[in-house]
Formats: structure tokens, sequence, C-alpha cells
């Protein structure tokens, strides 16, 4: 019979398109005729003729069309059929409360968490992304080497005297554009009258906002000119280019026009004229700039004190310089070319190699510093939004939970629709709208809760964030999330819904219980708690580093300090001798900075013990009172005398040790050769901490050096007093302060907050891992809150006949609690390791760190356990206490 | 005036069905026609005409026995209706009556 068989795919073929009531007739003649063609002609002609006749069939229309049903039903996406989605949605949803609620409620906080991140990282992302040709945009950066011995260092900026140099040297690199940030009050005359005074920015909240730039800068970054002509705006001495707002702030509301050729006073003297408006950009830009000075302003003013123009062998970091390329030139193929250039112009110790950067770098990077541009920490970015997927994806388990645990009560309605002639597409379509639709509220709720959740967090976004709703791009990022979460939480619950034979459901036996759907929705919730627990952990670890930084002994005192500036030179003495003698005051120091902080300064020092020893070492610079102002521990020797130079110094311990002495003590009264002249040691301190925790103690001296000595530290004593005492001493500092620099903005920073301000980025890591912690338990919360409510209502037979039978309140509820703790504890197994893996990560940014101990998974395992347990006790509770009677006399 | 036209293919393969009575089937159908006429005509074009003639109402059809040589697959058995009868009858007379009008001359003389 095997050889009988006409070709198998032709048959299927036919079977496939054939329409079905004709598949009888066809395929039997066919294989009548099949049959008989073998008979007479042999196999292989039979079978050609099959396949022929085949496909003979398959180019007649009617053999393809199919017979419509006499009793069709609607299309699933017919209108009548989408409404009555949309109400039994509606039904369903208000039958079952507590788990729309937390549905919603879980959906809401994943999308608000979602949408918030969303904004924050598509912010970072998008900045200076709409320049024209701005693929085509580098700066200038480079390698810095102060001397031979000198590592060689990233620089984001150049020697002044390198941009003009490369303009005119380096063929073929386009425009080259250079630029100075400075930071100056600005006065604007007004006739006979007092000018208008415009104070600095403040350094800690406003932008950069005065550039001395080339003309070039214009052609580089292209603004929209309101007033002026962009070709010669900037190439005269004494002019200025304002933006628009700018313009306005200074001028008030005169018409541009004649804001044109007005006076502007930068630096007390340096008076130029305003030779054009531009429009200020409203997308985020690191370019922040409002005031652009010509270039060739410098050499005519005062400001060739503060740009040397033509210095080759220093660097600073307000000289910048851009280039826009030509077009398809490669950055790379100007490597020989500023080698030679290097070459050429570096002879000397300093050397300079410069380099390009990519705009697109700018905003991230934080190898090449400078004055202006806010670095975004790019795995910072891409954490938060995988933070932001996972909350989403355990809000989004939390309905496929209660979905499918409800499932067993809907199978009823399943089993009636598919009777009434509804199809699988029809059902999965109406339980996914009903998803869609509770999503689409969730969106909702989140897009009313973003503002505020924006202004709450505003410490932790970047400033200039807003929520605009109506742009194209969050409308479609909401879009986006919309389905993704409707499919992901809705197609699963959808699918096994469906799934339901009506025969088997409506005779009142579901068809699918317990089995693979059970487990599937412990390892959903094992996966909950997984995230869950993460995050506690990591905010455990992040906590404790952070009190570790803030309790451990920095090696000196940092109460009621604060630091000075003493506004111009030579007027230290005379502000120290005033504030000296005010009440409240315990101590004066003339230094540089505290021995903590951002600022420091390496140095080179040598020691001729039985070999000679170079060391790279840290300077504190004060005079005789900055060692007791502080509170530096003296092990060895004694402080420095008081001088009116360098003769003495005191080191720390570490440099003793380096240099090479088992009991540090014995360094006192050795010799240390700094500058080419040597200076004994005469005393030792304990270690301190210099910089954050995250590098080690260095080496370090203390000594008296006048000329960078010239700020104050001033000692408050307000032990015990009360905090109004400590304003009114600071009150009486500041009118001291306006005696001598009347004109001047008085500023003092405590060292607390100095110290502080070092671990920003940590600070916003914790809040950030608190806030994610926070609500990643919420929502699994929630979900096993309202699994436990299903299990408890589900067993509540079982519960009657056993309280019936004997067992107490309490045994049932350790037999409803206890599945759900073993989930939590088989989480934390699953979690431990990943949290130890990440955290040991983050740690390992620090040099003075805690150690991950043992306790911190068990007492957040505990954590854990304890709020699950809470969580579920409040249902099994209810279910041990109700009255068996009531659930066993109805069957 | 007729009723309905029917293409010469149409007009043979439901004198086909006629001639088999019984038996007119697709197979049997294509295999009278071969016969009969000589053209060798596919299966699928046969259908298709028996289809078209149905959609007409000029065939009526139920489903036969299951046979073995079939693989068990049943027959669909063909007859000719009322209607399909009459158009037969029609184009006959129309036929003679126009075999009656010529005269003589009008044909040049074949020898069959």
């Amino acid at each position: 019979m095997q050889n009988k068989q006409p070709p198998r795919w032709a048959d299927r073929l036919l079977e496939a398109f054939c329409a079905p009531h004709l598949l009888e007739e066809v395929q039997g003649d066919l294989y009548e005729r099949y049959l008989r063609n073998e008979r007479l002609f042999g196999k292989p002609y039979a079978r050609r003729q099959y396949v022929r006749e085949v496909v003979g069939f398959l180019k007649r229309p009617f053999a393809l069309k199919r017979l419509s049903n006499e009793y069709a039903s609607p299309s699933f996406l017919n209108p009548v059929m989408l409404r009555n989605y949309l109400k039994t949605s509606f039904r369903n949803l208000t039958k079952n409360k507590v788990s729309s609620l937390i549905n919603l409620f879980g959906l809401s906080l994943g999308v608000t968490a979602c949408l918030v991140i969303y904004l924050i990282t598509h912010y970072e992302l998008s900045y200076d992304t709409f320049h024209p040709d701005q693929e085509r945009i580098y700066r200038l950066v480079g390698t810095e080497k102060f001397n031979a011995r000198a590592d060689e260092r990233p620089a984001g900026f150049v020697p002044n005297a390198v941009p003009a140099a490369i303009r005119n040297e380096v063929a073929g690199l386009g425009t080259v554009a250079a630029f100075h940030n400075i930071e100056s009050e600005v006065l604007i005359p007004e006739g006979t009258e007092k000018p208008k005074k415009f104070e600095h920015r403040d350094f800690r909240k406003d932008n950069p906002e005065i550039i001395v730039a080339d003309p070039q800068y214009f052609e580089i970054f292209k603004y929209q000119w309101v007033a002026g002509n962009p070709k010669t705006a900037l190439s005269e001495p004494f002019q200025v280019v304002l933006s628009e707002r700018k313009a306005h702030k200074y001028f008030g509301n005169l018409p541009l026009e004649q804001i044109l050729g007005r006076q502007v006073i930068y630096m007390d003297s340096v008076q130029v004229k305003v030779s054009g408006i531009v429009r200020d950009w409203e997308k985020p830009s690191d370019f922040t700039f409002t005031d652009f000075i010509s270039m060739a302003t410098v050499r005519s003013s005062q400001l060739k004190r503060g740009i040397d123009l033509d210095q080759w062998d220093d660097i600073w970091s307000a000289s910048q310089a851009y280039v826009k390329l030509p077009e398809g030139a490669k950055p790379e193929q100007f490597d020989g070319a500023f080698q030679r250039f290097s070459k050429a112009h570096f002879p000397n110790e300093f050397k300079f190699v410069p380099g390009l950067q990519p705009l697109s770098d700018l905003h991230f990077n934080s190898l090449y510093v400078d004055n202006y541009s806010r670095k975004a920490h790019l795995p910072t970015l891409y954490g938060m939004m995988g933070v932001a997927v996972f909350i989403l994806l355990i809000a989004a388990i939390n309905f496929i939970n209660l979905a499918t645990a409800q499932s067993v009560q809907r199978s009823k309605e399943v089993g009636v629709r598919k009777v009434l002639g509804s199809s699988r597409k029809g059902l999965i379509t109406q339980f996914l709208s009903e998803t869609t639709l509770l999503t689409l509220v969730a969106v909702g709720m989140a897009m009313l809760l973003v503002s505020p959740i924006l202004s709450a967090f505003q410490s932790l976004t970047p400033k200039g964030l807003t929520f605009e709703l109506f742009s194209l791009q969050t409308l479609l990022f909401l879009a986006g999330v919309t389905i993704t979460t409707a499919l992901l939480a809705g197609f699963y619950p959808s699918l096994v819904l469906s799934s339901y034979l009506p025969a088997l459901t409506l005779k009142g036996q579901s068809a699918l219980k317990g089995g693979s759907r059970g487990y599937l929705r412990k390892s959903l919730i094992v996966f909950q708690f997984t995230v869950s627990l993460i995050f506690i952990i990591g905010t455990l670890i992040v906590e404790r580093q952070l009190s570790y930084i803030r309790n451990k002994d920095l090696g000196f005192s940092t109460d009621a300090i604060i630091e000075v500036q003493s506004g111009r030179v030579g007027k230290t003495d005379l502000l120290m001798e005033k504030f000296k003698n005010l009440a409240g005051v315990e101590r004066v120091s003339k230094q540089w900075f505290p021995p903590m902080g951002m600022a420091y300064m390496m140095t080179k020092m040598k020691y001729h013990g039985k070999k000679e020893i170079e060391l790279d070492v840290s300077a504190k610079v004060g005079d005789e009172n900055f060692i007791p102002l502080y509170n530096l521990r003296m092990l060895a020797g004694r402080n420095y005398l008081k001088t009116d130079s360098l003769r003495e110094l005191v080191i720390n311990e570490s440099f003793a040790r380096r240099l090479g002495f088992q009991k540090p003590a014995d360094a006192v009264n050795k010799l240390l050769e700094f500058d080419g002249k040597k200076y004994p040691i005469v005393g030792l301190v304990a270690d301190f901490h210099e910089q954050s925790f995250h590098s080690r103690i260095d080496p370090a001296f203390i000594g008296y050096l006048p000329r960078q000595a010239r700020n104050i530290g001033v000692k408050l004593a307000v032990k015990g007093q009360q905090v109004g005492n400590l304003k009114e001493v600071l009150a009486s500092i500041e009118r001291e302060w306006k005696t001598v620099h009347p004109d001047k903005k008085f500023a003092y920073e405590f060292l607390d907050d100095r110290i502080a301000s070092l671990y920003e980025k940590e600070q916003k890591t914790s809040r950030l891992v608190n806030t994610a912690t926070a609500i990643a338990i919420l929502i699994s919360c929630m979900g096993l809150f309202g699994l436990a409510t299903f299990t408890a209502e589900q067993r509540t037979k079982e519960i009657s006949v056993r309280k019936v039978l004997g067992a107490s309140v309490a045994s049932i509820v350790a037999l409803l609690s206890k599945d759900f703790l073993k989930l939590v504890l088989l989480a934390l197994l699953l979690a431990a390791p990943v949290a130890w893996w990440a955290m040991s990560e983050w740690l390992n940014g620090f040099a003075y760190k805690v150690d991950i101990e043992w306790w911190i998974f068990a007492l957040a395992g505990l954590l854990a356990v304890g709020i699950a347990l809470l969580t579920i006790s409040f249902q099994s509770i209810r279910a041990a206490l109700t009255n068996p009677v009531k659930s066993l006399r109805s069957e | 005036m007729r009723r309905s036209y029917l293409g010469e293919f149409e007009e043979v393969v439901l004198l086909t069905v006629a001639v088999l009575a019984e038996g007119a089937y697709g197979v049997a159908i294509t295999d009278e026609l071969d016969r009969q006429t000589g053209r060798a005509v596919s299966i699928s074009a046969v259908h298709a005409a028996l289809h078209r003639l149905e959609e007409k109402g000029m065939l009526k059809s139920h489903l036969g026995e299951a046979t073995a040589e079939r693989g068990g697959r049943r027959k669909r058995l063909f007859s000719v209706t009322m209607l399909g009868s009459r158009t037969l009858h029609d184009i006959r007379a129309v036929r003679e009556q126009l075999w009656g009008s010529i005269s003589p001359q009008g044909l040049p003389a074949v020898s069959l």
C-alpha cells in the first residue's frame, strides 16, 4: 500500500489550500486517477501527473474559496464585541475590587517609576544632540605631562596658545574656535547714575554664563541671530554678543535694536559694546553661555592679566577649543599631525599632545574635566533603567499571578462564551482588553503623579528637567509602555483562560488545577521577592557604608569650623586680626584649604636616608594655628613655630612609613628636601583623611607657605550653645568682612558641608536605592496580599472542615503562611549571591569601606520574611477566625 | 430569449453528466469526455465547470458511498436538473432550427 501513495507534500499542499467542503471529493478524484495512472503508466508519471493536477486546482479560485458559515460569529474586532469586552472588563474589575486595586496601584507605581526614570535618562542622553552637523564637532582635548617623572593625564582643556597655532599648522582640520570661561560681576552703565550691578553667579546653582570666544564659535555652534551681524559681531575688540534672555535681564524691555551698541562692563574695567543678540537654546545643552565677549578684547584689555594667549607651558581648565571637521574627515587621521605638532611646540619639561573628543562624549566622560559641562554618570543611568524595568516587571507579575489565580472563577464565563460561539482569538482579545484598560488607567495615574514626584525628588533629578506630557517622544514612550505592559501582564492569563474546554468547565471541574500553573505562580513570586531582597540588601549595605563615612574618625575635628575666602590678595592678615577678636570665635588660622576637601595639591619631596627616596606628597598649607584648630593628633615631636616663611615641617604617619621608618616617631628631626631646600621634620601627626573615602590616605606634610595661605579657617566657640548664637557669630564675622570688602559678597562654608559634598553621588545612590526598595517591596507585598486573599478564599471549606475537626487558629495560620514563607526563603537564596556581587562591585570604589557581613543577608531575609508574614497574616488570621458554619452550610 | 448562457465546455460537461446518468462524478466525467470527444482535460477543469454549473442551478449533486480505491473518500455524484435539461433542449432546438435553415449551397460539402 505504501507504494500506492501519491506524493505526500502535494497532498499536504492540497489539504492546506483547498476549501474544506471540496476537499473530500477533489482528493478522492485525484487519488482515483493516481491509481489508474500508476497502473497504466508507472509510478513516476503518475506522481508527476498528480502534482500537476494539484497545482491545477490551486490555480482555480473556486477551489480556494471557503464556504461562509451559516452561523458565523461576528469578528472579534466588531464594535459590538468591543463594547461587550469593555463592559465585562468593567464588571470584572469592579467585582474583584481588592485585586483590581492591587493591580491598579502596582501598575501605576511601576509606570510612574518608569516614566520618571525615562524622563531623567532621556533628558541626560539628549544633551547637545540638536546641533547641526554635530557628528563633525569635536572638542580639542589632549594628554598632559608636567615633567618627565609625572604621570600622563588626560586634559579636557588646552594650553592657551594651542588653538590659534593648530588652526594654522594642522591642515584640513576645518573650523577651530577657542573660548575661555570667565567669572565676573557685570556692570551696566546708566548714564550719569550709578551703574546697575549684576553679581557673580551662584557657583552651586547657576550655570556658567560668560565666555571670551573666537568669532568661529558661531560657525561651529549655530544660534539664531535676532539682532546684529553674525559676520562681524565678534571680529573686533570690545564687542559682546548676548543671548536674548540675558539682554533683557541687563536692559529690561528695551527693543533689541536699541540694545545693540549699549555698553556692558566686565571685570570692573573691561568695557564692551553689544554687537549682536542671539536666541537662547531651549534644548538641553552644556553650552549654557549667554555672554560672548570677542577674543580680540583679551589683548587690548585687563583680561590679558588672566588669560595669556601666548602661554605654552601651562594649562588652565577655562581654556577650551572646539573643532568642526570638514565633511568626510575622520578624527584618527589627525593623530600623526598632532604628534608632530606636540614635538614642535613642547620641547621643554611640559608636554602636551592634542586629541579630539566627540561632542557626544562631552556630557558623559568625566576623564576630561572642564569648568562648565555637568557630567552624567552613564552606569548610573543604565542602572536606573534596569531598576525601572524590574519594577514594572514586578507589577506585571502581580497581574499575572492574580489573574491566573482567579482564572478558576472565570472558567464558567469562558465556557459560556465558547458555547455561544466565541473563538479563542476573541477570548484572548477580551482578556487583553481588560489588561489594556487597567494599564491605561495606570498610565493616566502615572501622568498625574509625575509632576509632584519630579518636584519631590528635585535633588535627584538634573536641573532643567521638566515634564512635557505632550511631546511626541513622551507620548510614544507611554504608548510603548502601555502596549508592552498590557501584553506582558495579559498575554499569559489570556492564553490560560482561553484554553479551557467548555465541556469540562461547565460541568464544574476546572480543567487546570495545580500542576504546572501552580509552579509558574510560585516561581513568579520567587522572582518578585528575589528582586525585592536584592534591593533590601543593597539598601542595608549602602546605608552602612554611608554611616561608616559619617562616623569614622577622620583624624581631625570638623565641628563648628567655617572657611572664609579672603576676597583679595593681601587682606588675609587684616581679616584675621578682626576675626580673632570677635566673641564666639575660638581660634583663627591662615590656610590654603582645610585638611579635607575637593581641592588639594601634590608636590615632590626628597629624603636622603640610606638611599634617596623621592615621593609624591600632598601639601597642607596653614600657619601655626592650623594643627590645633583642626585638632590634628600629634604623635611625636611638636607643632611648627610661628614664622613668616617655610622653616619647619610636620608630616603624617603614612609619610614616615613610606620613608622607611619602622617607628614613625623616628622621622622627627630628619631633613626633607623640597624645592631644592632642606627643611627639618619637627613633628608627626596621626593619619587624617584628605580626600573622600574612595582614595587611600597619601603621604602628606603640613607647613606654612605664606603665598598659598590666603584663606581663613575659623573655629567657632559654640559648644553647648544655641543655634541662634551661631547665627549671631556668623553675622558678626560678616560685619567685619564688610568693613574690609564693602563691595563684595561674604561667602563662607562649613567644613561639615564641604566634606558631605564629597559624597553627593553616594547620597544620591542611597536615595535612589531606598526609593527603588520601597517601591519593589510595596508592589511585591501587594501581590502577595492578593494571592493570600485568594488562597484563603479558595480554601475556606478546607479551613472550616479543619476547624470543625479541632484545628487551632494558630495551626491554620501556620498552614496558610508556610507555603509563602518557603518561597521567600528560596528568594533569599537566589538574591544573596547576586546582591553580594553587585554590592562588592560598588564597595570596590572605596578605599575605606565596610565589610559585607553574613548578618546583613540574615537581616534582609528576616525583614523580607517579616514583611511577607505581616502581609499574609492579615488574611490568614481572618480566614482562621471565620465561623465554619458560614461556609459549610451551603453546598 | 435564453435564460442562461452556457459556454461550449460547460455544455459538453453537462451533456456528459446526462450521458453517464447515475455514475457521474469527477473522474468518470473526465474519462467519458476523453472517450467521446478525444479531449484530454484536467480534472481541475472539469471540477471547475461542474462547480459553475451547480452554481447556475443546472446540476445538483449528492455525496455517494465511500470506495476503497479512493482511499475511503466519497464521490460527489452529479445529475442534471430541470433547468439544466431545459437549457440543453433549448440549445438543441436552436441548433436544429439553424441546421434546417441552411440551403444545400450554403455549406461546402464535407465527406465524412
